[in-house]
Order: C-alpha cells, then structure tokens, then sequence
C-alpha cells in the first residue's frame, strides 16, 4: 500500500518536473528556481525565527492571562495579515482599471486588527477574573 | 540560542522546541485538512488548466454554465485557507529541520532522501500559495511563465505530498485514531505545556483559515462582499460587473469606437460582414452567464446579443465545427481564441451586444463580444471582429 502510494507520488512529481523543464526557456527557469529557494529561506529562515523571537518577548511581556489570547490572535492576524500582503501592498493596481483592488485595503486591515486587539483584551479581563476568583491560572 | 555578540551563532538542536504542541498529533490533523485543501485545488486547477487547452480530446462541458465559477472559486478559496494551515503545520515540525543526521550509510541516504522529498514538497507547497495568492491580484514579479509553472509545480508539490504520506501513514494513522493528547508519537524533549492546549491550538488554525475565507471569497461570492475586506475585486464596475483587461490595456479604443468598425463571420469561401447596428437588427437573445476569471473572482450577468450558431449558420459553417474568434487587439496571446464546437453549437453562446439592458461598456468589450458558459474569463473574447469556422 505504501511502496504503490509513494511509487505513484514519485511517477507524478516527475512528470511535473519533465513539464517545468520543457515548456521555458533558461532564464524564466531560473526565475522559477529562484522563487523556489526564496520561498523557502523566508519561512525557515526569516518567518520562524521572527516569530521565535516574538513569543519570547511576548512571553516576558504580557501579564499571565493575555498569553493565550495573544497567541490566537498572533496566528489569526499574523496570516490573515500575510496573505494579504498582495492587497496591502496594491502592487498590482493599473491606472486604467478602477474595479481591480477597489478597496481600501489598509482600512480593512486596521479594522481587523482592531477587532482582534478588542478580543484579547475582553478574554484576558475574563480570564484574569475568573483566575482571580479561582486560584492563580496554572 | 545567539550567545553573544560577534561571536558564532550555536546551531539548535531538536531539543531547544520543548513545546508538546510541537508534536505529530497536532501535525497530523493539521496536515489532513492541508492536504484536503492542496486536493480540491489540484484538482480545480487541473479542470481550470483543461479548459484554457485549445485542444480538447474530451470535449470540456458547457454546463452548468456556473461549473467554472465554483472550480475556480474553490481552487482561490482552498489556496487561501491553505495560507495559515501550512504556517501552523510547519510550526510544528520546525524542530524537525535540526535534527542532527543519523550515523551509517545505509541510515544517512534514507534521511537524505525524506528530507529530499520534504524539502520539495515544502518548497512547492510556498512556491503554489504565494504564486498565486499574487496572481489573484493580478501581481506578476516574475519572469517566468505564470500558468506553465504553476501547474508544472502543483504536479511536484502533489507528487511530494504522496511521497510524505506514504513515508508517514503509521504516524499519520496512529496520530489521528488517538487522542489529540496522546503523547506516543512525540519527540522525548517535547514535554513543556504550550500557553494553549493542543485543542485550543487547532480551534484557533480552524478559525484563522475561516477568517482567512471571510476575508477574501467576497470576489466570487457575492453575499460575502461586505465583510470580504482583502477581496480583490468588490465587484462593482460598468453594469455591476469588474473588468479584468480596460480597453486602454488592450490599445483597441480608437478601432472599437471607429464608425469603420465591422463584424464579420465567414466559412471558407463564405463570408458576411455587418455593421453593429446591423447585429443589433438580427434577432435578439438574453442569457444570465457568470463571468468567472482565472484569478478566481466572478459576476453573473444578463447578456443580450446574437445567438452565435445563427451567424455561423448565415455562411454554412457545420454544426461541430470549431471557431477562431478574432478580437481588435493588436497583439496580446488572446487576440485569437479557439471556440470549441461543443460552445459555438451551444444556444445559450452569444455575440453580446447589451450588458444588463445597457449598451456594452467599452471595457467589457463594445461593440461586441463573446460570452459562453461554463468557459474561463480568459476566453470570453472582448471586441471582437470575426469568427472564423474552421474546415
């Protein structure tokens, strides 16, 4: 069951790579590759270690019953906020076409983030409460 | 893990991410519904990549005339959901990254080879959603060939993706017929209570990727329009539908607008030409037909026009027959499109003329323009000035 499952696999990604290699020339293939590998190092590299750094101080910073609201807004925003950097960004806005990214993105943005800033703070004061009423959070 | 300044940055090792939210039960839940995501848009993909094929051996269905819009919908909306379900899903396994290599031959090829594999279907998973996340804004930093190289990689990244799953399944399995604190699967060091629980950890990449949907399907979606605040396009435009290339893109102005403007169809040897008032004074049809565009946005609108079977019918061009469709661009790689015979035999295919009662806008295609269903956006030629039966 395995060897068919990973057999198939290895057929399909071949044939996927037989396709990329044959359809361009050199210069968009490495184009490609470079997306590839960039891809990569900003997520292993940059977007991890950037969100390490952001828990150890978050961890320091914020009081005991903030912290888990923060992570779930942290994961919410922070990959909402990321894919959305095509729109935030309007990079591909054309002067002769009104109705592409015909709205405003940053507005958007803002009212989210409050939103989500608002949630943490009523589920930290819930949770500080009902801490304060129990015995110390754990 | 920097120990100090100017002084060399100590590599981690596996047992720095003491985290127990770090482990495959959460891993493997997670990556269930990636994998389902990555499956319905291969899936869409590959259907959206035949349609856009001038050669179709198996004739591409004409109904529903709303199928495209769904698959391409969906092929938007489950990348888009992927975004934080892969971020979340590579957070657990980043210890896994500096895991030290295992001693012996025989042990270090087979680790050489997963990580070949993982590192693939890692660099193809980020290469597919952030390709075409920015495609869908109509964002191009690239230089190379957008459709070519998305669908070449999709069949790499899936391919990898059955590689893992083969490698995984008595993990995969294990993990997800166990409780979600089951501990079995776990690396030795990841033992520290996370500040949510594994529970609370998944709750919290199910709503992110909820949101994530609510906040871009407006585009395709029409109820969803208000709250959709990053969707591309918030689907007004000339007769309440967007446009995806303005005539000042395409250079057809001052050739649409000319009163030397001709339509003309022919068959062989067999040829009419007509003015539009001319099309105008043939008869009439009204279709309801979605506009549905690669990028995954969509609009349904109430087009009026000439049933184009009845023009191919004035030269004689056989019923089956495909149909090169001609547009004023200049240039462009969609000046010429091939209209399949299964869609030029269609009723519900027009020569549009009208959009929602109005005259067509400029951008969407005036004097006269191809609207089919069930066909790409890509396709449905604007400006058009002849169709041309094959024979």
């Amino acid at each position: 069951m395995r060897a068919v499952i990973g057999a198939v696999g290895v057929v399909v990604g071949l044939f996927g790579a037989w396709f990329l290699l044959t359809r361009q020339d050199l210069d968009q293939l490495v184009g490609a590759a470079t997306w590839l590998v960039v891809g990569v190092v900003l997520h292993d590299g940059v977007l991890a270690g950037a969100t390490l750094l952001l828990g150890a101080v978050a961890l320091r910073l914020l009081p005991r019953a903030a912290r888990a609201p923060a992570v779930v807004a942290f994961v919410v925003l922070g990959s909402v906020t990321l894919l959305a950097v095509p729109v935030l960004g309007r990079f591909g806005e054309r002067s002769d076409n009104a109705t592409l990214l015909d709205r405003d993105y940053t507005a958007g943005w803002l009212v989210l983030a409050l939103l989500t800033v608002a949630a943490v703070v009523v589920a930290s004061v819930l949770r500080s409460r009902r801490a304060t009423r129990r015995g110390p959070l754990r | 893990m920097v120990r100090r300044a100017g002084r060399a940055v100590k590599v981690p090792t596996e047992a720095d991410f003491p985290s127990r939210l770090r482990s495959a039960a959460v891993t493997a839940r997670v990556g269930m519904w990636l994998g389902i995501c990555f499956t319905i848009c291969f899936a869409t993909g590959l259907i959206s990549h035949y349609a856009q094929n001038h050669s179709q051996p198996i004739p591409f269905p004409t109904s529903p005339s709303w199928g495209y819009r769904v698959t391409q919908g969906l092929h938007v909306i489950t990348g888009t959901a992927s975004v934080p379900l892969l971020l979340v899903k590579l957070w657990t396994v980043y210890p896994r990254l500096f895991v030290r290599p295992p001693k012996g031959l025989r042990k270090l090829l087979l680790e050489v080879l997963e990580r070949g594999s993982i590192a693939v279907l890692v660099a193809g998973a980020i290469f597919q959603l952030a390709s075409g996340l920015a495609n869908s804004s109509q964002w191009y930093p690239w230089s190379f060939s957008f459709r070519a190289t998305h669908y070449a990689i999709a069949w790499i990244t899936i391919g990898a993706l059955l590689v893992h799953i083969a490698v995984k399944l008595p993990i995969i399995r294990g993990a997800l017929t166990s409780d979600v604190e089951d501990t079995t699967y776990d690396r030795p060091t990841a033992t520290r209570p996370g500040v949510l629980s594994r529970r609370g950890l998944l709750r919290t990449t199910w709503v992110a990727a909820g949101v994530a949907v609510l906040a871009t399907a407006g585009s395709t979606v029409p109820i969803l329009r208000k709250v959709s605040v990053f969707g591309v396009r918030s689907g007004d435009g000339p007769a309440g539908i967007p446009i995806n290339k303005s005539a000042a893109a395409a250079k057809v102005a001052p050739a649409a607008m000319s009163g030397d403007y001709r339509f003309s169809v022919a068959y062989g040897d067999e040829e009419r030409s007509f003015t539009r008032d001319e099309l105008l004074a043939m008869e009439q049809r009204t279709e309801t037909l979605p506009i549905a565009c690669v990028e995954g946005w969509s609009a349904s609108g109430t087009w009026s026009g000439v049933r184009v079977r009845d023009l191919l019918d004035l030269v004689g061009g056989p019923s089956g027959s495909d149909v090169l469709v001609v547009s004023l661009q200049e240039s462009g790689p969609y000046r010429e499109t091939v209209l399949q015979g299964n869609f030029a035999d269609d009723d519900r295919t027009l020569l549009a003329l009208a959009l929602e009662g109005e005259p067509l806008a400029l951008d969407h295609g005036y004097p006269a323009r191809l609207i089919a269903p069930n066909r790409p956006g890509v396709l449905q030629t604007k400006w058009v000035t002849r169709l041309e039966v094959s024979a």
